[in-house]
């Protein structure tokens, strides 16, 4: 029960950084225009691989 | 990759092609789930779901063995390459049949009220020392958490952002999850009461079919790479200009094994590599088409002077030095920079 509830726990912090994500982070990691359809199919995998899609995203706001 | 990102990248093309697999789906389903009905009549409700888990499931194993045939069968005959410039839809939408049978699977253990009993199922150690009784369900939840992963991660803002070779990578993991899957059917179909024959011949007919070919596929180049001369100075051999297809290409490996493609344009010859920016795509199976080296996979192109896309894409390929040495073109293995011109034309 211990690593059902630990990825729960994972996949919570990663729902409220994916929704941060794709509101405001997709477009401030890309160049292209997202849709509003767009940014809601990228939410799983921003969940899934939220600490490496907030790594990717802090590195892109500390570049000028 | 693209000015703008959509929900989904629909045409006219994909729009048929999802719409083919629906109906394949419905009715490869209703079939399969009318035979069943009748073979083994449902006394109660998790019968009933029971049908309902093995017709999902072998729906779905039967997608992902074609997913898997249509690489090496477009590399062996370009007439199934239609079959490939949709594949990711085809893997959604696989990977939504799957989830189905995990949904029958989960309705299962509800209706009789033991849902506790899968995690029972799962956490009894001693039975991972069996071959039969061995927890099955693992490999299936296992390949099902790497199809999740591939499916959210399917779309092209993905491929931009994790990078075109750490999102091939991850993509690649379908080989691991099949191979679980496969385990995953074994050992169900061997502990299934009711001893239908179809779920081992879809299982051998499966499998068979997706070695067989990729083992078909890698002989094939392997006999084009064992061809390839290199001279003194390092430069492969292409042959003479004549030997490269107008408008299209010849494949070399350099040493490193990096593959090259090695375009002809009416006189105009040039090289780069064999993998489009996009998905990794074989360009060198492509054509020149309006003047652009095509990708075979999704279209995508780029200029043979200098691999660059054209405008508005953004998109560079590395390229590769040419020249014409005795009447042969020879090819420099060393990578330029992407994006440098590099074409040569001969008189």
């Amino acid at each position: 029960m211990t690593v059902f509830y630990a990825f729960a726990i994972y996949l919570a912090i990663g729902l409220v950084s994916a929704i941060a994500f794709v509101a405001v982070g997709a477009q401030q990691v890309t160049h292209s225009s997202l849709t509003m359809g767009a940014r809601i199919v990228l939410l799983p995998a921003a969940t899934l691989l939220w600490p490496y899609v907030l790594g990717r995203w802090l590195k892109s706001r500390s570049i000028p | 990759m693209s000015v703008g990102f959509r929900a989904v990248q629909w045409n006219r093309d994909k729009l048929i092609y999802d719409g083919i697999l629906l109906v394949a789906i419905a009715i490869y389903t209703s079939v399969f789930a009318a035979i069943s009905w009748q073979l083994f009549p449902p006394k109660n409700i998790p019968d009933a779901i029971d049908i309902g888990i093995q017709t999902s499931g072998t729906c779905a194993f039967l997608m992902i063995s074609i997913i898997l045939s249509i690489g090496p069968l477009s590399r062996l005959n370009r007439r199934f390459l239609p079959l490939l410039y949709n594949r990711r839809h085809f893997g959604v939408l696989a990977f939504t049949v799957a989830a189905l049978h995990v949904g029958f699977l989960l309705s299962w253990y509800i209706v009789q009220g033991n849902l506790p009993n899968l995690a029972v199922e799962l956490t009894t150690w001693k039975d991972y020392a069996k071959f039969i009784g061995f927890p099955f369900k693992v490999f299936g939840i296992a390949a099902f958490l790497i199809f999740f992963v591939m499916a959210a991660t399917s779309h092209d803002f993905w491929l931009m952002f994790l990078t075109p070779r750490a999102w091939k990578a991850i993509h690649m993991a379908i080989y691991v999850a099949y191979g679980l899957v496969v385990m995953h059917v074994a050992l169900g179909s061997m502990q299934d009461k009711a001893q239908s024959p179809f779920v081992p011949l879809l299982l051998v007919g499966g499998f068979g079919s997706v070695v067989v070919l990729h083992l078909m596929a890698g002989w094939r180049e392997w006999g084009v790479d064992k061809g390839i001369a290199v001279n003194s100075e390092g430069w492969i051999v292409v042959g003479v200009p004549d030997s490269i297809p107008d408008k299209g290409a010849r494949i070399v490996v350099a040493p490193g094994g990096e593959r090259i493609a090695v375009f002809r344009d009416g006189n105009q010859i040039g090289a780069l590599t064999n993998l489009c920016a996009h998905q990794q795509g074989p360009l060198g199976e492509g054509r020149i088409i309006d003047g652009c080296v095509t990708c075979p996979w999704h279209g995508y192109q780029y200029r043979l002077s200098d691999g660059c896309a054209p405008a508005p894409f953004t998109e560079k390929l590395t390229t590769y030095r040419i020249r014409l040495s005795h009447g042969l073109v020879e090819v420099d293995p060393r990578p330029l920079a992407p994006g440098t011109p590099a074409a040569i034309t001969y008189p």
